[in-house]
Formats: structure tokens, C-alpha cells, sequence
């Protein structure tokens, strides 16, 4: 019992070691692609490892749709949009402005440095130390998740669909070709 | 009580109101037939309630009409009262049949004015004030007429403000009141203080009664009466045009002259004496205040009889005859003589009324040109002005049976007499009367100059004008006969008592209710004054004779010549005005400039109003250093914002230090660096595995009892997780 | 696995795009390093809900998922708009709103 626990606990452990490693390595690969192209290959490994992470955290429905909507559909549109305008640039960084950016990168590097390390000196607080699966029944999977997006969050359920609608239509406008000869209903 | 007493100022503030609103839909003749009508009412309403009420009027205190309550603040309640006497009864009258004469006679000298209108509008709107004023049961309800009249009186000195001079003239009137209006408002505020009430009868009741309230000392040893007195007197003397606030009346005649005759000769400008004697008992607790009236009225009586003998305007020569008669009543009033006064003001309405309209009937003729040095001879062309001018002339000169004769008599007489003033001021009334013959005798020069120059020898006018010369239309006439068998006759209800002991001083026993009994004056003093006046009276018209009988004299000639500075002077009206625009106007102009220099442009204009812009502008340009354009460098400063909040914000939630101080045999444990006020603390000293102590207290201390190695546990408990943390550490104490 | 280790996890992955975002310039790769903030969030948002064994962590990372598509969708539409009109894709070179 005691052992089976262990062991299963190794392999979580292995298993979230490779995980995240790929996570990492593949966000860190990513954002220094000189090729788009490269940077959404990339970034699909990103997004599959993390649909990985996902499932070790129960939310086999999440994972799912990561692997669906993300290393699927918005990379497809990513691979289309580079396509379409890739051009190879000579300066991956500008560099006007790049002092303020700097600092920027800087002070992003501290708030990643000020909660890591709180995350770490509280790491014993139940939130933060809890490393099992809750005992609810049916916890991550698609009836539980999808029992509550049609129940309590119906009407954010909702909202979020008109939203898409709206990110459609918009889509659509931005990108229509305007002919010269017919003037612009779009100013 | 009868309510008819509201209906008397009513009328002609009705008809005010209506010929402002509707006065254009009318004819010239429906105009003046609805602003004679609403006044000519008034006074025959005034009339009848006077006649009507007689023995009550004069024997009691009068008729009270309760309008209703005007305003109740704290303790102050005032209503919209009105109420007649004796005094407000005469003066009732005075004004509304003055009032009525002058309009109709305006009717004829206003014909030809394009604004017709709004002058009938205008004098009915003053009638209508100055009755208030005179019917007023309170302070508060007079000075609403008080300030009425003094609009009208601006608003009709500037009637033809198409010229910069009449507009301005108006200003000064408008202003020099208002001087005086602040002193009036300052002696309301202390009787209200003193008294707690505004209500004339209720005040004369308690100044006669002569209650502590009012006879308490206030400033500089004297009592609050005096204060209040001369606060008072301030405000009649700008409405009065006494000496120093006198200088707008003679500006005044820039206004037509019906308004010169009816508001700064006839009502109006005896507002301030009918103040005075209304609260005369007021003034009788206050003998200094009063020895201050008597000594401005004759200071004034004899100044402006001085420099009326200098002037070359016909309505100048007549405004400085106002102020010196308004002298007499205010030395009158000032003796404590209030009826005699209120007796001279009666007979002043009619002879100065008529002087002026006399003036305005020669200018009329003389096509609006009031210089009398191109007047002479005029007697001939305009035999009924000239017959008129003559009595009210010698009314004004006291000569025997004229009115003011009687009039100024009585003022004179008392003034010898009068004992008001007390042991130690007893000076003032001998002295005021000594100046009021003098006064007489300028004013009987002046008046016989202004005669001889005009109606008499040969006429110095241009060819065009002589040839225009006409009487004037019955209109005029008419009024100005009334007027002047008024100043002929309306000396028998104050004949002296010497004179006729049983019809002798009507008015002040009229008066004796309102302003106390007349004083009593012995036959051989009456006698005595009365010869020395008339002696008085005859030498001015006989000297004035001499000089101008006929048009300027040699003597007249050889006097100027004599005296060049002092006829300079005169003619120069003592350079009073110049004397106040440098003393006054010029440095309250230059204040003004200042003030508009530094507030308005520095402090406002540049400071709060350009310093914001100039903050605001400096600020937009700094910020516009910030707006580059580049997403990438908002999100780097958006980043730099978040570390920062993070700084502050984030910190641990159980303390991670321990500092532990050993002094001796005790021990203090502090922890630091955390939400402390969170989080509850459990102390344990000597390792027993029991909490010594606790509480959210992050620190603790502990005395061991003996040497030895201790085991230190501090357990953290943070509520809000419901984490705890336990730190050990280990102490030696020696 | 506890929870804290998916927390740092989240939080360098969040560092990351951070960084993506700051510093490159092509608006491709920056809308890129966008998405794996959001992904950040979503990974924090899983593990909280596992340690709370709340699923509603998991509606607000499905409506986090929504919302990145949605935001995929304008971003990269915006982006061939303006590669149409200005022949560029390089975001210091858009920089016409300016003081």
C-alpha cells in the first residue's frame, strides 16, 4: 500500500520533471526563434507538454481541449498568419527603446523572483502543499466540468460564445480585402 | 384697524409696475391719466384716512394696518406693518399731494420727451417708495422705502443717460447714498442688539421710557442710544445731503426738473429729517448725538446758503437752497424741536416745490438752458411764473406772513430756548441759532439775486431764444399756482403761539404723540426772533438789490474785484468736490487699481487661472515624453509597476525570523518580517512541550529561573490557512 | 506532485512570455509569448483547483481557453490588417499613436 503509493508518487514525479522540462524548453525556444515558424513548432511542444501537465493534474478535459483548440486550431491559424506575412527580419529586438524594455524584462525577472520565493517560503500552507487528487468523483473529466459550465456558469457560458461571435465578426472585417472603386463602409 | 392704509403706497407701485409692463401698448395721454390717477388716488385715500381718523391719529398712536409677517429670524420678527400717525400722517399727505401736483405738471413739461413712459413709470414707482417709507411701522419696511426712493431718485437723476454726465451724476447720487446706507444699516443692527425689536413704536416706547438697554454704556463712554443715534444720522444725512455726504444733490439736477422739485426738494431728501423725528425720543437720551445734528444742520444752513449766492445755474442756486434748508430742519430736529422741523419741511415742500417748478417753467421757455446769466427780464413774458417765483420767494425769504416766515421762526426761536442739550452743551443751542440768521440772510441774498437776475432789466438771451420765450401750458401752471398758494398760506397751522395762542402751533400739537410735546417758547422771545428775521429778511433783499436790482450792479462789480479769491472760492462751490475726488475718488481709484493689478491679473489671471493652464500644459508635455507609440515599452513600464506594487505587497504570511535577546536569566523573543497582525503566536520556553506564551502578540519574554540549556519553541499559527510553523532553537543562559 | 512545484512551473512559463513579449520584435512571436502567459494562468488556475478539489478552476480555465482564442482570432486579424496597409510586421515600426 505503502509502496504502491510511493512508486505511483516516483512516477508522478518523473513524470512531471519531463513535463515541465518540455514546457519550459519549449516556451524558452519559442521566444527566441529567429523563424516564426520554428517559434510555433515550438510553441505546439509547449502546448502538448502542457496539456501533459494537465493530465497529471486530473483535468483530463482540459487536457483535451489544450491538445484541440491550442496545439490544434490557434496554431493552425498562427502557421496561416506566418505564412502570410513572414517576413525574415535582420534584429529579432529592436533596439530603440531597449533600455526601458530592459527594465522592463527586469522587473518582470524580480515579480517571477518575489512570488517564487514566497510560493517557496509558504510551501507548507495545506494550499500549497496539497500533491494528490482530490476525493471528488469525477473530478477533471468532461460530465463534471461540462455539468457545471451548463449549470452554475451558464450564463458566462454564454457570454463567452458571444464573445467568440464577436472575435468572428471582427476577424472577418478586419481582414475583408477593401476594392478601391467601392468606397469604404469601414472608416 | 383699517386696511385702506396698505392701498396708499400700493397705488402708486401698482401703477408703476403697470406702466413698466403695459405703458407701451398706451397713448402719451392714457400714460399720464393712469400715473396721475394711481397717485392723485393715493392721496385722496390719505385724505380720507387722515380726516377721517383725525382724533385718533393725533390723540393715540396712531393706525396700525398688519400686512402680514415679512420675515422671522431668531429673535428678530419682523412685519410688514404700516402705520399712521400724527407725523406719518402729515408727511402722508405732504408727499402724495406734491406727488400729484408734480405729476400733472410733468405732463406738460415731459410732453415733447420720446420717453414718456418710463418716466410716469419712474415717478410712480417713487411714490409708491416714499410712502412706504413714511407709512413704514419698522425699520426694516422703512428702509425698504428708504432704499426705493434712493433707486428712483438714481434711476431719475440719470433719466436722459444718453449723456455721460447725467449717467455719472446719477452714480454719485446712487453712491454717497449708499455711504450713508451703511451707517443706517449699523444703527439698525445696534438697536436690534440693544433693543431686540425694529419696531418704531415699540423703540420710541422704550427710549422714552428710558430703559437701561438703550442708555447703557457701549464705546468710548457713551450710551448704545448715542451709537445707534448717530449710525442713524449717518444714513439721513446721505439721503439729506448734509454736510460731508451733501455733494450729490447739486449733481442731482441733471435730472428733469420735475424730478429736481419733487424728490431733492420736496420728499425725498426730508427723509432723513422725518427719520430723526421719528425716533426722536431715541435721539433725546443722547444729548451729544443730538448737539451733532443741530451742529451739521447749521454747519450745512450756512455753507450752502454761501455757496448758493456764488452759482450761475438757475436748479444749482435752487439744489444749495435745499441743502441749507434741510440745514434748518436738521437744526429743528437737532434742538430737540422735532415738530417745529417736521413744520419747516411742511412749508419747504410747497415753496421749493413751487421755486423749482418756477425753474422749470423759465427753462422750458428758455428751451432747456438754465444759465441765469442769459435770463433778465423774463417778468414780462412770463407774468404767472413770475408771480408765483415771487411768493415762494419771499416764502423762502421769511418774510412776515409768507409760510416759511413762520416756519423757520419757529426753528429759530427754539433753538435759543431749547434746554435738550443739557448744562454742559447748553452753548450748542444759542450758537446753531445764531448760525441759522446768518444762514436767513444769505438765503434771502441769494434767492433776491436769482430774482432780480432773471425776471428783472434787460434780457440777456440770444435773439432765437428771446424770440422763442413763452408761458407755460396750464399743465404747468396749474400746479405751480397750487404750490405757491400753498407756501403763501401753509404757515397758519404752525402760527406761533405769540402770534395766536388759541390756533397757535397746530402741527406740534398734531405732533405731540408722535415726536412729544413742543416746547414752549415765551412770547417776548418769539416777538424778538420774529422782528430780527424779518430786519434779516428785508437787509438780504435790499442788499441783493444793490448788487443785482436789474442785472449785475456796480457794486456787485466792485465787490468781485475786491474779493477775487473769495468770489472764486464761492463760485467754485469751495472746491468741496475736487477736495473728495482727491481725497476719496482718487485714492480708492488707485486701490482699485492695485487690487486689479495684483488679484485680478497676478493672483487670479496668472496664478489660478494661467498657473493651471501652465500646469496642466507642462505636465501634457512631460507626459508626452511618455506616449512613444511603443506598445512594448507601456508594458515594460507596466511591468516595472507591478514589481514595485509586488515589492510592497508581497509578503510572507508566517514571520521567518527569530531575533532572541538573553539579558541575565530572562529571555525576549521577537519575530519579525510578516503579517503579524494575522496570526496567532504560541510561546514555549523551557521545552516541556507547553505553550508559556501565546496570543497575537509577536513577542514574548521569559525569566528562567536557573542556569542551564534551554529548548526554544515558537509555534506560528496563521488562522487564515490554518498553516503552522514551528521554530526551534536552543539557548545557553549562564 | 504538490502544488507549489505547478506554481513555479506556472510562474517561469508566465516569466517567459513576460520576456517573449517585451523584447521581440516581430508581433507574431509577441502574440505567441501572449498565448503562453495565458497558459501560465491556466496551468496555475488546474493546480489551485486540484488543491482546493474545486472544478470551477477548470470552467475559468476553459473560459481562459475561450478568451485566448478569441484573442488569437483579433490579434492575428489585426495583424495582416496592418501588414496590408503598412508592409511591416514589426511592432517598433506601428507606433503611430503618439504624444
Amino acid at each position: 500500500m505503502n509502496l504502491t503509493a510511493h512508486s505511483a508518487s516516483m512516477a508522478e514525479t518523473i513524470a512531471f520533471a519531463i513535463l515541465s522540462a518540455g514546457v519550459l524548453a519549449g516556451g524558452l525556444l519559442t521566444i527566441t526563434r529567429r523563424n516564426p515558424v520554428s517559434a510555433v513548432m515550438s510553441l505546439v511542444l509547449t502546448f502538448a507538454a502542457l496539456a501533459g501537465l494537465f493530465a497529471t493534474l486530473s483535468a483530463h478535459f482540459l487536457a483535451v481541449l489544450q491538445i484541440l483548440v491550442y496545439a490544434g486550431a490557434i496554431m493552425v491559424l498562427f502557421v496561416f498568419v506566418v505564412m502570410m506575412v513572414n517576413r525574415e527580419e535582420s534584429t529579432p529586438i529592436a533596439r530603440q527603446g531597449l533600455c526601458t524594455r530592459a527594465v522592463g524584462v527586469l522587473a518582470a525577472g524580480y515579480v517571477f523572483y518575489r512570488v517564487a520565493w514566497l510560493v517557496g517560503h509558504e510551501r507548507g500552507m495545506p494550499l500549497l502543499a496539497a500533491s494528490a487528487t482530490p476525493p471528488v468523483k469525477d473530478f477533471g473529466t468532461v460530465s463534471s466540468v461540462g455539468a457545471l459550465l451548463f449549470s452554475d456558469f451558464l450564463f458566462p457560458f454564454e457570454a463567452i460564445s458571444l464573445l467568440l461571435l464577436v472575435a468572428v465578426i471582427g476577424g472577418v472585417m478586419l481582414t475583408r480585402h477593401v476594392r478601391e472603386d467601392r468606397p469604404s463602409r469601414v472608416s | 384697524m383699517p386696511s385702506e392704509l396698505r392701498i396708499i403706497p400700493l397705488l402708486p407701485l401698482l401703477g408703476a409696475a403697470y406702466l413698466i409692463l403695459f405703458g407701451r401698448r398706451h397713448s402719451r395721454k392714457a400714460v399720464h391719466r393712469i400715473a396721475c390717477l394711481a397717485v392723485g388716488a393715493a392721496f385722496l385715500v390719505s385724505v380720507d384716512v387722515f380726516f377721517f381718523w383725525f382724533p385718533m391719529l393725533v390723540q393715540s398712536d396712531g393706525l396700525t394696518d398688519l400686512v402680514g409677517t415679512w420675515f422671522a429670524s431668531g429673535d428678530l420678527q419682523v412685519d410688514l406693518a404700516l402705520r399712521m400717525d400724527g407725523l406719518s400722517g402729515l408727511m402722508c399727505l405732504v408727499v402724495s399731494f406734491v406727488g400729484t401736483l408734480i405729476h400733472v405738471y410733468s405732463t406738460g413739461y415731459m410732453a415733447h420727451d420720446k420717453d414718456y413712459v418710463r418716466f410716469f413709470a419712474y415717478l410712480n414707482l417713487f411714490c409708491g417708495a416714499m410712502l412706504l417709507l413714511v407709512l413704514g411701522d419698522s425699520l426694516p419696511v422703512m428702509f425698504i422705502g428708504w432704499e426705493g426712493v434712493g433707486l428712483c431718485s438714481y434711476l431719475l437723476i440719470g433719466f436722459w443717460y444718453g449723456e455721460a454726465a447725467n449717467a455719472s451724476a446719477g452714480k454719485k447720487a446712487f453712491i454717497t447714498n449708499r455711504v450713508g446706507d451703511l451707517g443706517f444699516l449699523i444703527g439698525m443692527f445696534l438697536l436690534f442688539r440693544a433693543a431686540g425689536t425694529l419696531d418704531i413704536p415699540v423703540l420710541v416706547d422704550t427710549a422714552r421710557a428710558g430703559s437701561p438697554t438703550l442708555t447703557a454704556t457701549l464705546w468710548w463712554g457713551q450710551p448704545v442710544a448715542f451709537w445707534a443715534a448717530l449710525f442713524l444720522f449717518m444714513g439721513a444725512v446721505g439721503k439729506s445731503a448734509q454736510i460731508p455726504l451733501y455733494v450729490w444733490l447739486p449733481d442731482a439736477m441733471a435730472g428733469p426738473t420735475p424730478v429736481s422739485a419733487l424728490i431733492h426738494a420736496a420728499t425725498m431728501v426730508t427723509a432723513g429729517v422725518y427719520m430723526v423725528a421719528r425716533l426722536g425720543a431715541l435721539y433725546l437720551l443722547a444729548p451729544a448725538a443730538l448737539a451733532i445734528v443741530a451742529g451739521v444742520g447749521a454747519l450745512t444752513a450756512v455753507f450752502a446758503a454761501v455757496v448758493a449766492l456764488g452759482q450761475n445755474d438757475f436748479k444749482k442756486v435752487l439744489a444749495y437752497s435745499t441743502i441749507s434748508q434741510l440745514g434748518f430742519m436738521f437744526v429743528g430736529v437737532g434742538t430737540g424741536n422735532f415738530a417745529g422741523g417736521v413744520f419747516h419741511l411742511f412749508t419747504h415742500a410747497f415753496f421749493k416745490a413751487g421755486l423749482f417748478l418756477c425753474a422749470g417753467s423759465v427753462m422750458h421757455a428758455m428751451a432747456g438752458s438754465g444759465d441765469i446769466s442769459r435770463m433778465g427780464g423774463l417778468a414780462h413774458k412770463l407774468p404767472w411764473t413770475t408771480w408765483v417765483f415771487r411768493v415762494c420767494g419771499l416764502a423762502i425769504c421769511g418774510v412776515p406772513i409768507f409760510s416759511g416766515f413762520f416756519s423757520k421762526d419757529a426753528i429759530v426761536a427754539r433753538a435759543f430756548a431749547t434746554a435738550v442739550f443739557g448744562p454742559r452743551l447748553h452753548w450748542i443751542g444759542p450758537t446753531v441759532g445764531a448760525g441759522l440768521l446768518a444762514a436767513a440772510l444769505g438765503t434771502a441774498f441769494y434767492m433776491s439775486r436769482l430774482y432780480y437776475l432773471v425776471f428783472t432789466g434787460e434780457c440777456r438771451a440770444d435773439l432765437h431764444t428771446r424770440e422763442h420765450l413763452h408761458e407755460s401750458p396750464v399743465a404747468m401752471l396749474g400746479p405751480m399756482l397750487v404750490l405757491g398758494l400753498g407756501a403763501l398760506l401753509a404757515g397758519v397751522v404752525g402760527l406761533p403761539s405769540a402770534v395766536s395762542r388759541s390756533h397757535g402751533d397746530l402741527v406740534g400739537h398734531w405732533l405731540t404723540d408722535s415726536v412729544g410735546p413742543a416746547l414752549e417758547v415765551s412770547s417776548g422771545l418769539q416777538w424778538r426772533v420774529m422782528a430780527i428775521s424779518t430786519v434779516i429778511a428785508l437787509a438780504g433783499i435790499g442788499l441783493a438789490w444793490q448788487f443785482f436790482g436789474g442785472g449785475v450792479r456796480e457794486p456787485a462789480r466792485r465787490f468781485v474785484t475786491a474779493w477775487p479769491h473769495l468770489t472764486a472760492a464761492v463760485r467754485g462751490k469751495f472746491f468741496v468736490d475736487e477736495i473728495y475726488n482727491w481725497l476719496v475718488v482718487r485714492p480708492l481709484r488707485g486701490l482699485s487699481r492695485v487690487f486689479f493689478l495684483v488679484v485680478d491679473r497676478i493672483l487670479i489671471d496668472q496664478l489660478l487661472v494661467g498657473g493651471w493652464t501652465v500646469l496642466v500644459d507642462t505636465a501634457g508635455r512631460l507626459l508626452r515624453l511618455v506616449q512613444v507609440g511603443d506598445v512594448q515599452r507601456y508594458l515594460a513600464i507596466f511591468a516595472i509597476g507591478l514589481a514595485a506594487l509586488v515589492y510592497v505587497m508581497a509578503r510572507p504570511a508566517a514571520p521567518s525570523e527569530v531575533k532572541i535577546r538573553i539579558e541575565g536569566h530572562s529571555a525576549v523573543v521577537e519575530l519579525g518580517d510578516g503579517a503579524a497582525d494575522k496570526l496567532d503566536y504560541g510561546f514555549d520556553f523551557d521545552g516541556d512541550g507547553l505553550d508559556d506564551r501565546s496570543g497575537a502578540a509577536a513577542s514574548a519574554n521569559w525569566v528562567y529561573p536557573q542556569p542551564g540549556h534551554y529548548q526554544l519553541r515558537v509555534r506560528i499559527t496563521d488562522p487564515r490557512w490554518n498553516t503552522s510553523r514551528t521554530i526551534e532553537r536552543t539557548i545557553d543562559i549562564q | 506532485m504538490p502544488t507549489y512545484a505547478y506554481i513555479l512551473v506556472s510562474l517561469a512559463l508566465f516569466f517567459v512570455g513576460a520576456a517573449g513579449v517585451l523584447l521581440r520584435r516581430n508581433v507574431l512571436i509577441v502574440l505567441m509569448s501572449v498565448e503562453l502567459q495565458l497558459a501560465a494562468g491556466t496551468l496555475a488556475l488546474l493546480s489551485f483547483s486540484r488543491a482546493l478539489g474545486d472544478q470551477k478552476g477548470h470552467v475559468f480555465a476553459f473560459f481562459v481557453m475561450a478568451l485566448a482564442a478569441a484573442e488569437a482570432a483579433v490579434g492575428l486579424a489585426i495583424v495582416v490588417s496592418v501588414f496590408r496597409t503598412r508592409r511591416t510586421a514589426s511592432l517598433d515600426e506601428v507606433n503611430g499613436l503618439k504624444g
